[in-house]
């Protein structure tokens, strides 16, 4: 995959060898203006089926303008939006039957349970076998046990699961979910990425958006990194990983530690902290360079316990594509 | 679709019912029973009080029960709905619904008709009270029939005022002062309810006439200006149907409103052709209302003495055609960043284009409808009254342009702290001559306001200073032009900066 220059970017990694399935989100030239600032500025994005993309920016980079425009909820200045081949401009209501949207808030009807509230979508998407499908819902959140429990009695973060038990009733095929773990417990967020696995298993279009990287990490596998209005980067998680360069890289071993370290002088890594039984360094080269370095290590005879990348893969795109300063 | 199968008329009647009707609907049904019981201890024991007959005891007790049922419906009702919209989208709930493939008008209906379900249940339950009132005092039932009408579709009138209000306010207690300010600025027109058209969209002389109609050949207690059938440019017509007629006709235009709100918040709340068809519906019903006292001969026919009682009409109606026309100008009035966001979009950069889609066009269509109408009432003696006439359409469009401008260029330049600084200016040029009037004891000063000339030739059609309204009028004209000079320079710079950010 290419990086465009236009701003515009397809999801998807050149070196995925699965068929290019249809894309589900295509946002073209996107503009949505604000008094005094350009909120979202000429984003071109395209996310495939059974692909989740994790928008990426700091607060106020635009994400939620974004997802709220590809939604409908914010008028956009120009540019084009088609979910499923519906142009959200002529074809709204083929549009809202495709499209879930779960915003970074929780907007509940404290007085109804659970079930009520989930019922009230169901009749308004007009969802077949209501009932056997909210079970299913509130299954997949974990909420069957809250099923008769109020909204109000809530926790925020069931409040959340709730809402995205609602965007999941009507089977979209596209989800914009605007932080939805921001609110989960360690618990809430390791269901949550089940659910978006299989969500990605499913054959749906994900766009999903955070600032906080370790959510995103996991079942993101593309990126789009937004800064200011402006799309920076995007593309594979693959991809976007060896466009980087350098790579802040850990190894650990079980001996010959002296061994090791001298091949990796001898490979030119760079800053290398040796610590007991490893080192962690950055490296320079692209991701086949690593791999012989791995290679030779390995073939000198130095025993590797671990070799990984430190930090997370998104974490180290992220802070090396620039779109820093608002952070 | 039917009610029941509309999920947002299901889940507002499932809220109410779950914060409880019982105890509204049984203080309801305690207020009828003390009022029917007033009733039947008097036919009981008439002698003890002080009714001519059952039949005026029965219109004076039912006349409690529909006055407590309009508070309950009608105020209660507005109350409730413009609450629950303004509520649900700061809650975010409103957009939830918008998302699904519900139509725009399935979500109105959805609140139009849930929301005040509690309100609705209490004016049932008055209202089958109300009946055995009725029955009781030997009145018609079509005095009970006539009325309920009336209170239940002026309900429906306002709820759907209230949706529309729901969908802009800011705060949802607005609307409901809105809708006071609406009822305390009724009550002078209690002078002369045949004249003027607020007491047929309230039904209020409908009900008056329906309790009249129930009342004793013989009583004489009813004031002579609320007797006998309005007229529509002279011909009569039952206060019933002009309610029902009118209700009927905004409430379409409200209607057309809440649904194309509702599937576009980013669109006007009127479109042009609708907010001038509804100035000239309105304007044209009011003037038919007056057209007998004068006939199309204003001024010469009050010059005979003929309706000297009433000749302050006119000005009235002058009056309330500014006050009609500065919200319809209000609600038209472009919000620069939409037009700035129209001008990247479209790419233009020609201030004719600005002009032709802002209120200060606007301002002169309207100007010149209201124009035409009040032409009805002075066409057969244009030659005496020429002067009145010219003053009167000259102070509607000075009026008209002062204000659009004003709002425009306060929006423009001010941007949040607009309404600020255009109350501050309509202070000054409306407001502050009357201060200045008074407090100098010189009514001279008095006619500067730029709501003078109109009223007072109008009010005063053989009064010998009407060069000097004239003069007035020039001036409140000139300084139109000068704010226009203003605005232009305004939207100059907002598109060039528009075109900077697009460059």
């Amino acid at each position: 995959m290419k990086f465009f220059s236009t701003n515009a970017c397809i999801c998807r990694d050149g070196d995925d060898n699965r068929p290019m399935p249809s894309p589900l989100l295509v946002i073209e030239h996107l503009r949505v203006d604000f008094p005094e600032v350009v909120a979202v500025n000429d984003l071109s994005l395209t996310v495939a089926a059974g692909d989740v993309c994790g928008l990426i920016g700091p607060n106020g980079a635009g994400k939620t303008t974004t997802m709220r425009a590809i939604s409908g909820l914010q008028e956009c200045t120009r540019g084009s939006v088609k979910v499923g081949g519906h142009e959200l401009a002529s074809e709204p209501d083929e549009l809202k039957r495709r499209l879930g949207f779960m915003p970074d808030f929780c907007p509940t009807y404290d007085q109804l349970t659970t079930t009520e509230f989930l019922d009230h979508f169901a009749r308004a998407y007009d969802v077949p076998n209501r009932a056997q499908r909210i079970g299913q819902c509130l299954e997949l959140t974990w909420l069957t046990e809250k099923r008769d429990a109020l909204c109000e009695e809530l926790s925020r973060g069931m409040k959340q699961r709730l809402v995205l038990a609602k965007t999941l009733l009507p089977d979209p095929e596209v989800l914009l979910l605007d932080e939805p773990a921001s609110g989960l417990d360690p618990l809430g967020r390791i269901e949550l990425r089940k659910i978006l696995l299989q969500l990605r298993g499913a054959g749906k279009a994900v766009l999903i958006s955070s600032h906080i990287l370790t959510e995103l990490s996991g079942f993101c596998n593309t990126a789009a990194i937004m800064e200011r209005g402006k799309l920076v980067k995007c593309g594979s998680i693959a991809e976007l990983g060896r466009e980087m360069g350098t790579r802040k890289m850990s190894v650990k071993w079980r001996a010959d530690g002296d061994l090791a370290l001298e091949i990796l002088k001898g490979a030119g890594v760079k800053n290398l902290e040796p610590s007991n039984l490893g080192a962690a360094f950055d490296f320079d080269g692209g991701t086949d360079a690593l791999d012989d370095l791995l290679k030779t290590l390995v073939t000198r005879g130095v025993r590797v316990a671990e070799w990984r990348g430190v930090g997370d893969d998104l974490e180290q795109i992220f802070l090396q594509s620039g779109a820093k300063e608002l952070m | 679709m039917n009610l029941n199968d509309n999920p947002i008329f299901l889940t507002q009647k499932r809220l109410v019912h779950r914060a409880g009707v019982l105890a509204a609907v049984l203080i309801a049904a305690l207020v009828g029973a003390s009022l029917l019981s007033g009733l039947i201890a008097y036919l009981a024991a008439p002698l003890d009080y002080n009714f001519r007959s059952s039949q005026d005891a029965g219109r004076m007790f039912y006349g409690w029960v529909i006055g407590v049922e309009i508070l309950v419906l009608v105020v209660g009702g507005f109350s409730r709905i413009c609450n629950t919209l303004a509520n649900e989208r700061k809650a975010g709930l409103w957009d939830s619904n918008r998302l699904t493939p519900l139509q725009p008008w399935q979500l109105v209906t959805g609140y139009w008709f849930g929301s005040p379900l509690r309100e609705f249940y209490m004016a049932v339950v008055l209202a089958g009270i109300g009946l055995v009132i009725v029955l009781l005092g030997r009145l018609s039932p079509a005095l009970w029939l006539g009325t309920q009408l009336l209170i239940f579709s002026t309900a429906l009138f306002f709820g759907l005022l209230a949706v529309l209000i729901g969908l802009v306010a800011q705060r949802p207690q607005n609307g409901v002062i809105l809708f006071l300010l609406f009822f305390l600025l009724q009550f002078p027109s209690f002078t002369m309810p045949k004249f003027l058209l607020t007491n047929f969209l309230l039904p209020i002389y409908g009900m008056a006439d329906l309790f009249r109609d129930a009342a004793d050949t013989n009583s004489a207690d009813l004031l002579e200006s609320w007797n006998g059938l309005p007229n529509i440019f002279g011909l009569p017509v039952y206060p019933i149907l002009l309610s029902l007629a009118l209700q009927l006709i905004v409430g379409i235009f409200l209607w057309r409103a809440a649904v194309r709100k509702t599937a576009s918040p980013f669109q006007p709340l009127f479109l042009r052709w609708e907010a001038i068809a509804l100035f000239a519906i309105i304007l044209l019903a009011q003037h038919g209302l007056i057209w007998g006292l004068w006939r199309g001969h204003f001024s010469t026919a009050a010059d005979q003495g003929r309706y000297y009682d009433r000749e302050s009409i006119l000005s009235i109606v002058h009056c309330g055609t500014l006050f009609l026309g500065t919200i319809v100008l209000a609600f038209s009035s472009a919000q620069p960043e939409r037009m700035r966001v129209k001008a990247l979009r479209l790419g233009f950069k020609n201030p004719g284009a600005i002009f032709s889609g802002s209120a200060v066009s606007l301002a002169f269509v309207l100007a010149a409808v209201a124009a035409a109408v009040l032409l009805t009432q002075c066409a057969l003696s244009l030659a005496d009254s020429w002067e009145i006439y010219l003053i009167a359409v000259g102070n509607l469009l000075a009026f008209f342009l002062v204000f659009s401008l004003l709002l425009e260029f306060c929006r423009l330049r001010f941007k949040r702290r607009a309404l600020g600084f255009v109350a501050l200016w309509l202070f000054v040029l409306c407001v502050l001559p009357f201060i200045l009037a008074g407090v100098f004891s010189t009514a001279a000063i008095g006619k500067l306001s730029l709501l003078s000339p109109g009223i007072v030739a109008l009010a005063n059609p053989h009064d010998d200073g009407l060069n000097y309204l004239l003069g007035i009028v020039a001036g409140h004209l000139a300084i139109a032009f000068l704010l226009f000079l203003g605005w232009q320079r305004q939207w100059k710079q907002l598109l060039a900066k528009a075109s900077t950010i697009q460059n």
